[in-house]
């Protein structure tokens, strides 16, 4: 019998794609969180413009999150349906699974070209930074430290990784 | 050191050495291009660079679209829309630019403008915006430091809203760099000095910070051998051919290197410095390459070591145990700057070159901001920079 060649449909990778919903949001709510507890953070978000919107997505349709900085504060605003003046971009889902797992810091991400960044590179230096501090609070030092170029001296992490992960990730406070 | 995992891209092609130039309207007509605009600035000119290019015409059956030779040193928004114009109306099909880092860019801007019909230039600001290949573009570099003729960036100032918009996109790269020693030729000591040390410095951070990978070493390796040999040489004597040949192809290699690796704190330092101080790049470069490499020399003492081989020769690495390699290197390079401060004026520090202390702090909130830091190996916060500079003062 002759070999039919035709069409084939790759299947979706469900099981990643669900964590990495999961990450976004924990993630998202976590910054938003952080943002109010931390002074660095603060003082990086306040550099930031008014409306500014920052979006982290996995290309070509993926999992996806949207912060927006509204009345001087960060909020996270759910998936990212709308254009963002910063849109970090995951190449594919294994990247971003690694990044988001997380078994490879920013920096490392980078440098692996599995990120690609649109819109204003010094506005993600400063993200970057916020990120490293927000690591600080997610993760004790041993996850933490393999993942950022120093740590980053942060106060209470213990206590403000408890806040975070009972009221600011649950309850968005 | 090996990555796991690395990219490189780098498709232009080169066409380098004597007489090379006079390959242009072939290399031209490859592209499909029949009318190409040329643009330049006033010290091309007046150096009777552009006169050089002109006569690689002759007996081409090409017209050349018009010469647009009025780029200022800091490329703006308005000048790009005027060349734009200048294309359009000329009907051109490409472009050619001739000059250091100031007309390449401009010409990058411009390319960005006439390629699409819609939006303005600050519409596509940052990094991969463009989402589409652009017009022919070729680069003939009159200065060997920038690698502008083989890199992805272009930096174009926004008068009216005082930033300056970087633009990074592969649709950037050339499609051609012609590197003809005879454009070089007439550069001042001190210049071929500056660009001479920024090259090294885009070579020795493209081969120290995090994105390095074996292809962008073996550029930088390069790089680094030929600047070590021969920057001294076309200081010296500015008419030595093969000496400025060996320099502008440095730089090329550099250029490569660092638009595949990227660069690090030493350019986040300088664009800043640049950007508060308007201290030449080059002359930036030359003042912090030093500095960076003893900042990461504890996160990378064996990578710096061995950039001893290039930049000292084979027999000083050989005789230098593997531990006092990268003490070696810095004495080596120190060696180097001072003889270009000897020979061609270049500064050492930077209250030589005509920064003020009180602006340190500025230049330390700007370089941290700087895109360059995401690839150097080690964390600089705003306290380290300001150490850093101080240190450089």
């Amino acid at each position: 019998m002759e070999k039919v060649y035709q069409p084939l449909r790759p299947g979706r990778k469900w099981f990643k794609e669900l964590v990495a919903h999961v990450v976004f949001f924990v993630l998202g709510r976590a910054f938003q969180s952080a943002a109010k507890l931390d002074a660095g953070i603060r003082r990086e978000v306040a550099e930031w413009e008014e409306g500014f919107t920052l979006a982290m997505c996995i290309l070509p349709k993926g999992p996806s999150m949207l912060l927006k900085k509204v009345d001087g504060r960060i909020r996270y605003a759910g998936w990212a349906k709308e254009d963002a003046d910063l849109i970090i971009r995951f190449k594919n889902i294994e990247s971003a699974f690694l990044v988001l797992t997380p078994q490879m810091g920013s920096a490392r991400a980078f440098a692996e070209n599995r990120l690609s960044l649109v819109g204003d590179v010094a506005r993600s230096m400063s993200f970057v930074r916020c990120l490293d501090r927000l690591l600080a609070y997610l993760y004790p030092a041993f996850i933490c430290r393999p993942l950022v170029k120093r740590m980053p001296p942060v106060l209470r992490p213990v206590r403000r990784r408890l806040y975070i992960y009972t009221l600011g990730i649950p309850f968005g406070l | 050191m090996l990555p796991s995992y690395f990219e490189f891209y780098n498709p232009v092609k080169i066409v380098s050495g004597h007489k090379a130039l006079d390959n242009l309207p072939y290399e031209l007509s490859q592209m499909g291009v029949t009318r190409p605009l040329i643009v330049t600035d006033k010290g091309v000119v007046a150096a009777g660079l552009i006169q050089v290019v002109q006569e690689a015409f002759g007996s081409s059956g090409m017209t050349i679209g018009a010469i647009y030779d009025d780029v200022p040193p800091d490329s703006s928004v308005d000048v790009v829309n005027a060349i734009a114009e200048v294309y359009r109306a000329n009907g051109c099909d490409g472009l050619v630019a001739v000059g250091g880092g100031s007309p390449i860019d401009t010409a990058k801007g411009v390319n960005i403008v006439v390629s699409h019909d819609k939006g303005e230039l600050k519409d596509y600001m940052g990094a991969d915006r463009l989402t589409g290949p652009l017009k022919p573009l070729v680069v003939v570099p009159t200065t060997a430091g920038t690698g502008s003729e083989v890199t992805l960036v272009a930096v174009i100032a926004d008068i009216k809203r005082n930033v300056k918009m970087a633009f990074m996109s592969r649709h950037l790269l050339p499609n051609l760099a012609l590197i003809d020693p005879r454009m070089t030729l007439t550069m001042p000591a001190k210049i071929t000095a500056a660009t001479g040390m920024d090259a090294l410095s885009h070579a020795m951070e493209a081969y120290t910070c995090l994105q390095k990978n074996p292809l962008s070493d073996a550029h930088a390796t390069a790089a680094i051998t030929l600047i070590s040999r021969y920057l001294p040489l076309a200081v010296e004597d500015g008419k030595n051919a093969t000496a400025r040949l060996a320099l502008a192809n440095a730089s090329c290699m550099a250029g490569a290197a660092f638009s595949n690796s990227m660069v690090g704190m030493v350019h986040a330092l300088g664009h800043a410095t640049g950007a508060v101080c308007h201290i030449p790049h080059g002359v930036a470069m030359g003042i912090f390459l030093p500095h960076g490499l003893a900042y990461n020399l504890p996160e990378r003492a064996e990578i710096i070591g061995e950039l001893l081989l290039p930049l000292g020769g084979a027999e000083i690495y050989a005789a230098t145990p593997p531990q006092s390699r990268p003490e070696r290197l810095l004495e080596s390079l120190n060696k180097l700057q001072k003889a270009l401060e000897i020979k061609a004026g270049l500064p050492m520090r930077l209250k030589d070159a005509g920064a003020r202390e009180d602006q340190l702090g500025e230049i330390a909130l700007k370089a941290i901001n700087d895109g360059a830091l995401m690839m150097n190996p080690k964390e600089m916060d705003m306290e380290d920079a300001k150490a850093v500079l101080k240190k450089a003062f």
